[in-house]
């Protein structure tokens, strides 16, 4: 006679789907889409530009899932952009946040889990210095926080910041426009 | 208090207690160790407490073959590279590490370099970089607060590079903590405040993070209400050793617990006041505790409130209605801190120090936002969020 219903019946959460082959090109697409973001919002937003001003010159990062990828490298050029390399880079990694496993990084990168609460949850590791990790998440929350849509953004941060509907449209639009004008200059640069 | 996921590591023996001094030299041959060296400062080998030691190894059938007693407060690279030179030279086996976070801190150095027979430390240096037990090590911590017998990590400088080289490894975790009332029991006042109200900050934001789990909240739970039921004790009575073995005891829980759930603003902005201005860690925490507390109520208030019950006991919980309690929490760490401003003029305040100018507060929240602890704060902490709290705390 339990009349009750349990509020997540019939909701199979991401993390539970038996997603087995498809996870290791939902992060790799994934790992591309944000290195190539943060490139694009390096290009337009200050806060980013500021963060990344303060990094040493030439400072090359990465994200991986250990033990063999997929991963994404990036590099500051001039004085406050970054720059996608790829997926790999022959350049060696000044700091490298890394998921201890594949499926840490799909549960970041699908919005189950914010990437402090990654870090928190002892899955996602610092080789390099700390004070340069702090940077790039702040960088990474950022971008986050501009180019999502509220709801799934919300899931990635421990605040949603407080910016109008017209500040995100207006300044995510033009990370994505940028991200689009990278993509075709990559392009004919091949 | 639980949380979806969670990892919980220590494999260190306390052994605490009457005459747990005693027993290092059981202990040691347990390990098949029989030629031990101590590692101590000037202070602590001034204040007698290497003759408590020394006095335990009589009649035991073991001797000290060694004791280095001039670790500086900063120590180095070279100070390790010296110290190893004589562990060697002296055919040593193990080492038994006397003092507070500086010596600890040498001596984590020194079984490094004697284990992978180098003498270049910052090979190691970094995260998971040794991948081997080092010889068996001790730790008869001289204060009741950093809890660094218990902790993974080490910092030390490299003077000829210039940088802080950081070590963390499971192989640096001692094989034993002593924790002896006789070590602590000449530790003046406003040091025996300033590192209990450590001890007590390094529980309260094992607790209140987001790495909170629990065990270490167990851990830390029992911490405050050690050092909230004896710091008074022991000021009031500095050779009280059943309330002393308590701090040390407080101490040790409170380093089991957040060294394996973390911390969070209090020591970021801690860290950052501590480089600059060059205050002692412990009242740089005695400092901002409350402050933080207050800016961290929005998401952890519930837990918070919790902390009630540890901190003033069983009759203000239970009298406080549950919505009061967070707030009442809160006051109660200012009533502490009253009373230890009363006692050992321990300042509650920056304006309070005499150290520290209106000027640099916008520097040491910079540098806050840099430190690894912020990440585990459960609220975000931008700039303004770190001036708001550090304008509150002056």
């Amino acid at each position: 006679m339990n009349q009750h219903r349990l509020i997540n019946e019939g909701v199979t959460p991401l993390a539970s789907l038996n997603l087995g082959s498809l996870k290791k090109p939902y992060v790799a697409l994934m790992m591309e889409v944000i290195g190539r973001a943060l490139e694009a919002s390096s290009q337009v937003d200050e806060r980013i530009q500021k963060e990344v001003a303060r990094l040493p010159a030439g400072f090359v990062f990465d994200m991986r899932a250990l033990p063999s990828g997929p991963c994404f490298v990036m590099q500051k050029v001039g004085e406050s952009n970054l720059k996608y390399l790829g997926s790999e880079s022959e350049l060696p990694s000044d700091t490298s946040l890394k998921f201890k496993h594949l499926t840490h990084a799909f549960l970041v990168l699908s919005f189950q889990e914010g990437t402090a609460q990654a870090f928190a949850n002892d899955r996602l590791l610092v080789d390099g210095e700390i004070a340069h990790a702090m940077k790039l998440v702040r960088c990474l929350n950022r971008m986050e926080s501009l180019i999502l849509p509220k709801l799934i953004a919300q899931r990635a941060l421990k605040r949603y910041p407080d910016i109008t509907l017209g500040q995100k449209l207006s300044t995510g639009g033009r990370i994505y426009k940028q991200l689009v004008k990278n993509l075709v200059k990559g392009k004919n640069n091949v | 208090m639980s949380k979806a996921y969670y990892e919980f590591f220590c494999p260190v023996k306390i052994v605490a207690g009457n005459a747990a001094l005693e027993h290092i030299p059981h202990e040691l041959r347990t390990l098949a160790a029989t030629r031990p060296m101590i590692i101590t400062d000037k202070g602590v080998r001034g204040a007698g407490l290497i003759d408590h030691v020394l006095n335990a190894f009589a009649e035991s059938g073991m001797d000290i073959i060694e004791i280095y007693d001039d670790v500086p407060p900063d120590s180095s690279t070279q100070v390790v590279k010296d110290i190893a030179k004589i562990y060697r030279d002296q055919h040593c086996d193990s080492i038994i590490a006397v003092g507070g976070g500086s010596v600890i801190d040498t001596s984590k150095g020194v079984n490094i370099l004697v284990s992978e027979n180098s003498t270049d430390l910052s090979e190691f240096s970094g995260v998971g970089v040794l991948t081997k037990p080092l010889k068996p090590f001790f730790v008869v911590p001289t204060t009741a607060g950093t809890g660094s017998e218990v902790t993974l990590v080490a910092v030390i400088s490299d003077l000829e590079q210039g940088v802080k080289l950081p070590f963390t490894s499971y192989f640096l975790l001692p094989n034993a903590a002593i924790l002896d009332p006789r070590m602590t029991l000449t530790l003046p006042p406003h040091i025996t405040a300033m590192t209990a109200m450590d001890a007590m900050t390094h529980a309260i934001e094992s607790i209140t993070g987001l790495a909170s789990n629990p065990i270490s909240d167990a851990y830390a739970m029992s911490a405050i209400k050690k050092v909230s039921e004896n710091l008074i004790a022991v000021l009031d009575k500095p050779d009280n050793a059943d309330a002393r073995l308590e701090l040390a005891q407080a101490s040790t829980m409170a380093g089991i617990a957040f060294s394996n759930s973390m911390v969070g603003l209090v020591h970021s902005l801690g860290h950052s006041l501590g480089a600059l201005c060059h205050l002692p860690h412990g009242l740089c925490m005695n400092l901002f505790l409350p402050y933080v507390l207050e800016y961290n109520l929005e998401s952890r208030g519930d837990v918070i409130g919790e902390l009630l019950l540890p901190l003033a006991g069983a009759d203000v919980y239970a009298a406080t209605p549950a919505a009061k309690r967070p707030a009442k929490t809160i006051e109660t760490l200012c009533d502490i801190r009253d009373e230890l401003y009363l006692r050992c003029k321990l300042p509650r305040r920056l304006s309070e120090t005499g150290k520290v100018s209106r000027d640099q507060l916008a520097r040491i929240a910079e540098m806050a936002l840099d430190d690894g602890s912020i990440i585990m704060n459960p609220m975000e902490v931008d700039l303004s969020d770190a001036m708001a709290v550090l304008e509150k705390a002056w």
